[in-house]
């Protein structure tokens, strides 16, 4: 290619003009009147307005939703300040009404943009600006895609290994929001702490991946029987699961309770050393409940539950108690 | 050190809060939440001061900085550099764009998003001062920079014998506040320069008054 100070003036300028429309990103330049005297390939591709519509048009007149908003300012800065912009796509989502195809036109879907607007010393003229336009539609997706996998991880660090639900962190971060929910909103709070009985003797007479097994199907047959998606279900610890009732009253609460450990008995799992004639497992049930009128702090409600447990288990297991925190 | 008399260091903070003002409604704007800046200080130090300034919280491993830079010229010549603790500028970017789902480092787009801000904090500071002044300057893009503070300078362009202009900002937004710091760097003719002008809005002030 020849080089450009060869070329006589009129062709230089001609390649020039024909290097910006060339180019793939969008390139408009204004006058200082904020007229458009440049508006190249790119643009009219993406914008389906075309030459003869633009130029030397009033740029708000062409682009009427972009008037007072950032890319206002940034004109400003460039014309009047000397100063370029920059214009992410994270904080000013799609200012131009630009479109990949007529596919996105029909889905109103518009290219996601990072926006330059820079100054243009021209000789014997006022001051222009070069706004230039580029497609991050591709880098937002894969941003997009790793938050989504990241989500995904986060909510596997949430869940016990063994029987897929809440772990005992995923409990402690509900329990506080709950319990400040139920302060704030002046609701009732109940929890339930439900044990497997003599869990001790059934793994020592089945073996640990009985034991496993014996967890796992109570916890998915338990967790079940949560309908309302505030409910929660934990793995509390070893054989001791916690379940989370926000807006439930005692009497709700105690019905839950009595419902779960049915539904435990249902499963009639043989248990040999289960200390009693049913030799099945069963679960013994604590309930707390926070009234409305007596809010107590998170280890009171706790204590309440923890205290309600002993109490079943003390007065012959697989039944239900309940205490005020 | 070079040192400014009193009233002109009163006259360069009262200056710059003008700057961070507008670039707070600015940002405000963007989030349509309330977005409050100022600066209750600015010192000038020797840039290896500047350096261990926004350095190390334990000496053993130097902070890591987030910086977006920018070169003016004109009336002055100088690089301009906003900072934050990388830290920081995620919970700016992240407060700034709302987002529920915070990575470890800035994403590109998040950086992009910080270039932004910083775009829009030194643009009205330097801009500010150009216009009282009443000289214009021109200024570059926006560029990204993460390292200790030492390499941000360094990257920038400043020599060891420069100063810096350290203004302290402080940015509240959503009940969170914010420290950060503004680099001028100026080498001595910039520095006079600098001077030179100030007195004259200075003069200008008083003769008016």
């Amino acid at each position: 290619m020849a080089a450009m100070h060869t070329l006589p003036a009129g062709d230089r300028l001609h390649l020039l003009h024909s290097v910006l429309c060339a180019v793939n990103i969008g390139a408009v330049v204004l006058d200082g009147d904020r007229r458009i005297v440049l508006w190249n390939a790119w643009m009219i591709k993406h914008s389906g307005l075309n030459n003869d519509k633009v130029i030397g048009a009033d740029f708000f007149a062409t682009c009427p939703g972009l008037r007072g908003g950032r890319v206002d300012a940034a004109i400003q800065q460039a014309l009047y300040n000397n100063f370029p912009s920059v214009l992410s796509q994270s904080l000013n989502k799609s200012p131009f009404a630009l479109h990949a195809n007529a596919l996105a036109v029909a889905r109103n879907e518009r290219i996601q943009q990072a926006v330059e607007v820079t100054p243009i010393a021209v000789e014997g003229a006022p001051r222009h600006c070069l706004i230039q336009i580029t497609d991050v539609s591709i880098a937002v997706a894969r941003e997009k895609l790793l938050r989504e996998q990241t989500m995904v991880l986060r909510s596997q660090t949430f869940s016990d290994g063994l029987t897929g639900i809440a772990n005992r962190r995923h409990f402690d971060v509900a329990m506080e929001k709950e319990h400040r929910r139920a302060k704030r909103g002046g609701t009732p709070l109940s929890l339930l702490m439900i044990d497997i009985d003599h869990f001790k003797a059934y793994n020592d007479h089945y073996g640990h991946q009985k034991g496993d097994q014996c967890l796992i199907q109570v916890a998915a047959a338990l967790a079940g029987m949560l309908k309302r998606p505030c409910d929660l279900m934990a793995r509390y610890g070893g054989e001791e699961f916690a379940m989370i009732l926000p807006e439930t009253d005692v009497e709700q609460a105690t019905l839950m309770a009595e419902t779960i450990r049915a539904r435990a008995h249902e499963l009639a799992i043989p248990h040999e050393r289960s200390g009693t004639d049913l030799r099945q497992v069963t679960v013994s049930i604590g309930i707390a409940t926070q009234k409305v009128e007596t809010p107590v702090d998170l280890e009171a409600l706790i204590g309440a539950a923890d205290r309600a447990l002993y109490q079943a288990k003390r007065a012959g297991r697989n039944r239900i108690a309940a205490l005020l925190p | 050190m070079f040192n400014l008399t009193e009233l002109e260091n009163d006259a360069l903070i009262e200056i710059f809060n003008i700057g961070v003002g507008q670039a707070a409604a600015s940002m405000s704007a963007i989030v349509h939440e309330a977005v409050h800046m100022s600066v209750p200080s600015i010192s000038f130090i020797p840039r290896a001061e500047a350096a261990r300034l926004l350095g190390a919280r334990d000496a053993a491993e130097p902070e890591r900085i987030c910086g977006i830079s920018q070169h003016y010229q004109g009336a002055f010549e100088t690089e301009a550099i906003l900072m934050f603790p990388e830290d920081k500028s995620l919970e700016i970017v992240r407060l700034m764009v709302g987002e529920s789902v915070p990575l470890k480092e800035l994403t590109e787009m998040e950086q992009e998003a910080m270039c932004e801000i910083g775009n829009i904090i030194l643009n009205s500071c330097v801009g500010t001062l150009a216009n009282i002044f009443q000289h214009e300057l021109e200024g570059s893009l926006p560029q990204y920079h993460l390292g200790t503070s030492d390499e941000i300078l360094t990257a920038t362009g400043s020599g060891a014998d420069t100063v810096v202009l350290m203004l302290h900002i402080d940015f509240l937004l959503e009940k969170h506040q914010i420290h950060g710091y503004v680099a001028f760097v100026l080498d001595i003719t910039a520095l006079h320069d600098l001077k030179d002008q100030i007195n004259l809005y200075i003069a200008r002030a008083m003769g008016q008054a």
